[in-house]
């Protein structure tokens, strides 16, 4: 932050140096006056962004990175959250390691067993959820877009449930994901 | 003056001029198109031109975007490195250019930069002979202080998170110094070496996404060298401050890092360790 601040600065100083040479009244004279002319610089001096070259919009916020507090700070450590951090990983691994017997089993058997299907089809959503939850915490982060963040993770979440009836459904009154699959692939 | 224009104003100034013109990214990559600059007009026949396009932008003049400025250098007359070529740049044709470097052998990680679209040390990157223009930029989506300068304020706000020093509590057994085993020391390489310049991290895209909160394969690079360390003795704490959605698992194995290291090392392997250790 402060190497961001650092030319505004300089600026400020080569602007307020200038003022004061053009001054008629010897500087000294006045040594700790203010011309209204640096202080609307010092007021808007926070406002000013020194590195926008390109204009301020306000459809998004300003750039990828806020640096918070001092240069000597660290960023702040988060709390832990297992559930988010090394169980949720060590979750979706299993689901995905799962995923790989549960695919090939029913052509490699030949034959069709409902519950496999079921697990199958379980293992399945709940992959795609946990790739679809990373895709927005990746792209509508949360700490810019808290809202939009909710409302996606909220929308994923009824889509997934509306996939598991339409899934359980078509296990149920139909023939299942494994023999469609087989089917279109030999049509 | 103008960069004192209050913000509605600018907005409305800016606003006007996208309507009128393609201009529809705000922003967008600099402009190409100045005046060659030659260092060498008198050249003979035996030269071997290569022109160098530089990203140039300057602070002191707000106002003006950044642009793409041409060099062109007889690489008869010019070291073997990107670095030696911005370095006579500097020195014979343009002294307004900008850029860090300090120890020219790839051991400071000052001169981290973009080069033909590739994140590497310019005194590492040779320059290639081939007759094509090389295209220099800051590295990617950094805060551009000057021309070829990226502000790291962040990212060394973020090694300074993990704590990279050694911490314990015990005293060593003969009270003199923390001894390891060879195997254990062993574990090492490959980590220690890492000079922090950014390369790697600036090249990713969960990085570029997240930066504020995801730490980027350098610093989980060093995260691991000390967890690993088995001198350590606040490895479950290390471990504990990386167990969030956001500092360790942002990380898809993208391995652009692995990719671009300019001192071949591995921080995607780094962070798979990571996620490995921490796993069970």
């Amino acid at each position: 932050m402060a190497s961001a601040l650092r030319p505004m600065l300089l600026r400020q100083t080569a602007l307020s140096a200038a003022t004061r040479r053009a001054a008629t009244v010897p500087a000294s004279a006045f040594p700790s006056r203010v011309t209204p002319f640096q202080s609307t610089i010092v007021k808007n001096a926070g406002r000013i962004a020194a590195f926008h070259a390109s204009s301020r919009r306000s459809l998004l916020p300003p750039g990828p990175q806020v640096i918070k507090g001092t240069v000597n700070d660290a960023v702040p450590v988060p709390d832990p959250v297992p559930t988010h951090g090394s169980y949720h990983w060590t979750f979706e691994r299993v689901i995905a390691a799962g995923l790989i017997p549960l695919t090939v089993a029913p052509f490699a058997a030949g034959s069709l067993n409902p519950v496999l299907d079921a697990t199958l089809c379980a293992l399945l959503l709940v992959h795609s959820h946990s790739g679809f939850q990373s895709i927005i915490i990746d792209y509508v982060p949360k700490r810019k877009y808290p809202g939009a963040y909710k409302i996606s993770l909220w929308l994923l979440n009824i889509a997934t449930v509306l996939a598991g009836v339409g899934l359980y459904e078509f296990e149920t009154n139909d023939v299942g994901v494994t023999e469609a699959v087989k089917r279109v692939w030999n049509a | 003056m103008a960069a004192l224009r209050s913000t509605s104003s600018r907005l409305f100034a800016a606003a006007s001029r996208s309507s009128a013109g393609p201009s529809m990214f705000v922003r967008s990559m600099a402009s190409v198109g100045e005046a060659t600059v030659n260092a060498d007009p008198k050249s003979s026949s035996s030269a071997r031109n290569k022109t160098f396009q530089i990203y140039r932008w300057n602070p002191e003049l707000p106002n003006e975007k950044p642009k793409m400025q041409a060099y062109t250098l007889d690489l008869n007359k010019t070291g073997p490195m990107v670095l030696d070529a911005l370095v006579r740049i500097k020195n014979e044709v343009d002294p307004t250019l900008t850029f860090r470097r300090s120890c020219r052998e790839g051991i400071c990680g000052s001169c981290a930069m973009n080069i033909n679209g590739q994140n590497t040390l310019a005194c590492l990157c040779r320059i290639p002979t081939d007759t094509n223009e090389l295209k220099i930029y800051p590295l990617p989506h950094t805060y551009v202080v000057k021309d070829l300068v990226p502000d790291l304020t962040h990212f060394y706000k973020q090694y300074k998170s993990i704590k990279p020093y050694l911490q314990r509590d015990t005293p060593a057994p003969d009270g003199r110094e923390y001894r390891q085993s060879k195997a254990d020391r062993k574990k090492l390489d490959g980590l220690y070496e890492c000079i922090l310049c950014a390369c790697c991290s600036t090249s990713c895209p969960s990085y570029w996404w997240n930066s504020e909160e995801y730490l980027g394969p350098a610093i989980l690079l060093q995260s691991y060298r000390w967890i690993i360390d088995s001198r350590d003795e606040r490895t479950e704490a290390r471990k504990a401050a990386l167990d969030n959605s956001m500092s360790l698992y942002r990380c898809h194995t993208i391995l652009n890092c692995t990719r671009t290291c300019p001192k071949g090392l591995n921080p995607g392997l780094a962070i798979g360790e990571i996620k490995k250790e921490m796993a069970f």
